[in-house]
């Protein structure tokens, strides 16, 4: 089993990169679960036909510790395990202790035992704001991080800020830098920004996605490009995606 | 209000638990947790502080280092504590606060490791749950970590789960004169009266007696890594002892004891509250030794616990009394506010409900003549 967690500035297409890498994956055959570690508990919608699941925190809330997987655990395209961790409506209670609360829950209840995965992705939530946001990178959860950026500065700027996280808890065993994946915004020297960032960490670039009108349409739809636009280069692009970050692990699967 | 207690005390938390399990082994146990105080944990659920060494202390965490997640405080501080009293181990817990924060007590505790050379271990108690997991977790830590392969003793018992907050001190006295009486060699009595060094030597036992809930991480990782067979019970009274003896010694030739025919707690006319293992044991000695028909309900929730219903909130606690309406209950004095008019309380102190209350009321209850305290 392969773990990894996506990163990124908040609105640089992490649920996007997330549910299309998933979807590619599980063509390829690969059995996927899609952890969302985001309160707005939208990671896996495109997954899911654009629509919502139950949360595990929702579900907690409801029935304590009766909480079953299936409560939480959703089929989505491809056969994609969809979970959303949820959180707390915006502006109350604590967002990072939800993420914490979920993920414990999940291993918990054996979640990984009963899906068996080939390949766990936790979408979490823009900036790193506390503790519980560090969570999916805990030794034990995912084994590498990829940051999605594009070549703005400010979303540059939050991508170093996750690497910065990532190299600070190098000592404790954490998730290490698996790469930078670059998603487009069609700005001035996009890649050589992306790359500037990847060499500071010793990393690379591991992917290149344009960006493109197949995305939004298919997001529109509720769907995944691979659905929608199966062999168009969008669909091409995000293959290669899932095909880098599978080969950041070296072929562990 | 499920699960807020409005008359009775609650038990110990799980923090208290790691305290009491630890507490003679010789370690540095730090609680994660604001002031510097140790009364709640050392104190008030400790009757050993006063006569007893060990090394406990609070990080004295504040708002400010929660805030901005300055780990590097407690590190620092544990790392500069150890070299000053050069503990066996160190074992660090949480409480409520790091939970909230969410402060990672297994990365932290390889940090103070690496930089003090001293095996640590990070406890995952949060101030929320029952002290028998906190203590369990911490007893399966050290054993984990201590326990060496090594040639079997014929007839070696080790008794699990041993601390004062479930049993009088001096019941790792009176366990040993126990065994020795049946004819067996006790190892281990984790832990209470005993040391690392035969921390070491526990899986040259043929089987373990498991004598609270606390014992039971130990307990499972003994059988599941040296396939040491474990049996519950705690000997209270002679003739529930006596055949606690026999189902050890039928343990350690390998066969399976035959089970226990313990009482429905539904036709009791006596009920014995408290934790599991004990209120079981001490129902079953008053069945033998007073031919009384008891039954017992167990207090403390805990993952993997074999022994009866367990009843953790006072309204359940009191709805189950209500409904059965036995002649007696056999529980720590406080129950005495919960009980249903009519029915009789025989008072038993338990630590981890009442602190130190009660404590010069404690009586051994263990392999000796019962009849003349329940009559
Ligand atoms: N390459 C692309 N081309 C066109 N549109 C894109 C591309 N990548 C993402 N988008 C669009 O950008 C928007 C934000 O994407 P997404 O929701 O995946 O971001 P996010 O990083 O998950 O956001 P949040 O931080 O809010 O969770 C979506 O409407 C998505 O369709
Ligand atoms: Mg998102």
């Amino acid at each position: 089993m392969i773990k990894l967690a996506i990163y990124g500035k908040g609105g640089i297409g992490k649920s996007t990169v997330s549910c299309n890498v998933s979807a590619a994956m599980a063509k390829k055959g690969l059995r996927v679960m899609q952890i969302g570690c985001d309160p707005k508990a939208d990671s896996t919608s495109l997954l899911r036909g654009g629509e919502r699941i139950p949360t595990v925190l929702q579900v907690t809330r409801e029935k304590g510790n009766a909480l079953a997987l299936e409560d939480v655990i959703y089929d989505g395209a491809f056969g994609v395990k969809c979970v959303e961790a949820g959180g707390p409506v915006p502006g109350l209670g604590c967002a990072g202790r939800g993420i914490i609360n979920a993920l414990e829950t999940l291993e918990k209840k054996g979640a990984f035992e009963l899906c068996k995965p080939d390949v766990v992705i936790y979408d979490v939530l823009g900036d790193v704001v506390c503790g519980g946001f560090s969570m999916p990178m805990r030794k034990g959860y995912a084994d590498k991080v990829f940051v999605v950026t594009s070549g703005e500065k400010m979303s540059v700027y939050a991508a170093a800020n996750i690497c910065m996280a990532i190299d600070n808890f190098k000592g404790r065993g954490y998730a290490s830098l698996g790469g930078i994946i670059l998603n487009r915004r069609g700005v001035e020297d996009e890649r050589s920004a992306a790359e500037t960032l990847a060499a500071d960490f010793g990393s690379s670039v591991i992917a290149d996605i344009d960006r493109c009108e197949e995305i939004p349409a298919a997001e529109k739809a509720g769907k995944t490009v691979a659905e929608l636009f199966a062999g168009s280069r969008a669909d091409e692009q995000l293959s290669c995606t899932a095909q880098a970050i599978l080969d950041a692990f070296g072929g562990a699967l | 209000m499920k699960n807020a207690a409005r008359i009775i005390p609650c038990y110990s938390a799980d923090t208290s638990g790691v305290c009491s399990a630890l507490y003679e082994l010789g370690g540095l146990t730090v609680v994660h947790d604001a002031s510097g105080c140790n009364s709640t944990y050392s104190t008030h659920d400790e009757p050993r502080w006063y006569d007893m060494r060990s090394n406990i202390f609070i990080s004295a965490l504040t708002e400010m280092d929660a805030i901005m997640g300055n780990d590097e405080k407690l590190i620092a501080d544990t790392v500069s504590a150890a070299k000053d009293r050069k503990p066996a181990f160190i074992a660090l817990c949480g409480s409520p606060m790091p939970m909230m924060t969410g402060v990672d007590f297994d990365a932290v505790a390889a940090e103070v490791e690496a930089r003090s050379g001293i095996r640590t271990f990070g406890l995952h108690t949060n101030g929320t749950r029952s002290y028998i997991e906190g203590a369990s977790e911490a007893l399966a830590a050290v054993v984990r970590e201590y326990a060496e392969p090594c040639g079997k003793v014929r007839g070696r018992v080790n008794v699990l789960g041993l601390t004062p907050l479930d049993l009088p001190l001096g019941a790792d006295k009176h366990i040993r004169e126990w065994l020795a009486s049946h004819g067996f060699e006790c190892g281990c009595t984790l832990a209470m009266g005993d040391s690392l060094e035969s921390i070491k030597k526990l899986p040259s036992a043929e089987v373990n007696l498991l004598v609270s809930e606390a014992g039971r991480g130990a307990a499972e990782y003994l059988k599941k890594e040296y396939g040491i067979p474990c049996i519950c019970g705690v000997p209270f009274g002679n003739g529930f002892a006596d055949e606690l003896a026999e189902r050890l010694r039928s343990a350690a030739n390998g066969s399976k004891p035959v089970a226990l025919s313990t009482a429905e707690a539904g036709q009791a006319e006596v009920i014995v509250i408290g934790e599991g293992i004990s209120a079981m044991s001490l129902a079953e000695a008053l069945r033998r030794d007073l031919g009384l028909n008891a039954g017992a309900i167990n207090t403390q929730p805990s993952e993997g616990a074999a022994s009866g219903d367990v009843l953790s909130c006072e309204e359940d606690i009191e709805a189950a009394l209500l409904e059965l309406r036995p002649k007696a209950v056999v529980a720590d004095p406080l129950y005495r506010y919960i009980l249903p008019a009519g029915t009789r309380l025989i008072e038993v102190p338990h630590f981890a409900f009442s602190g130190r209350c009660f404590q010069r009321a404690m009586v051994n209850l263990i392999n000796t003549d019962i009849k003349e305290y329940f009559k």
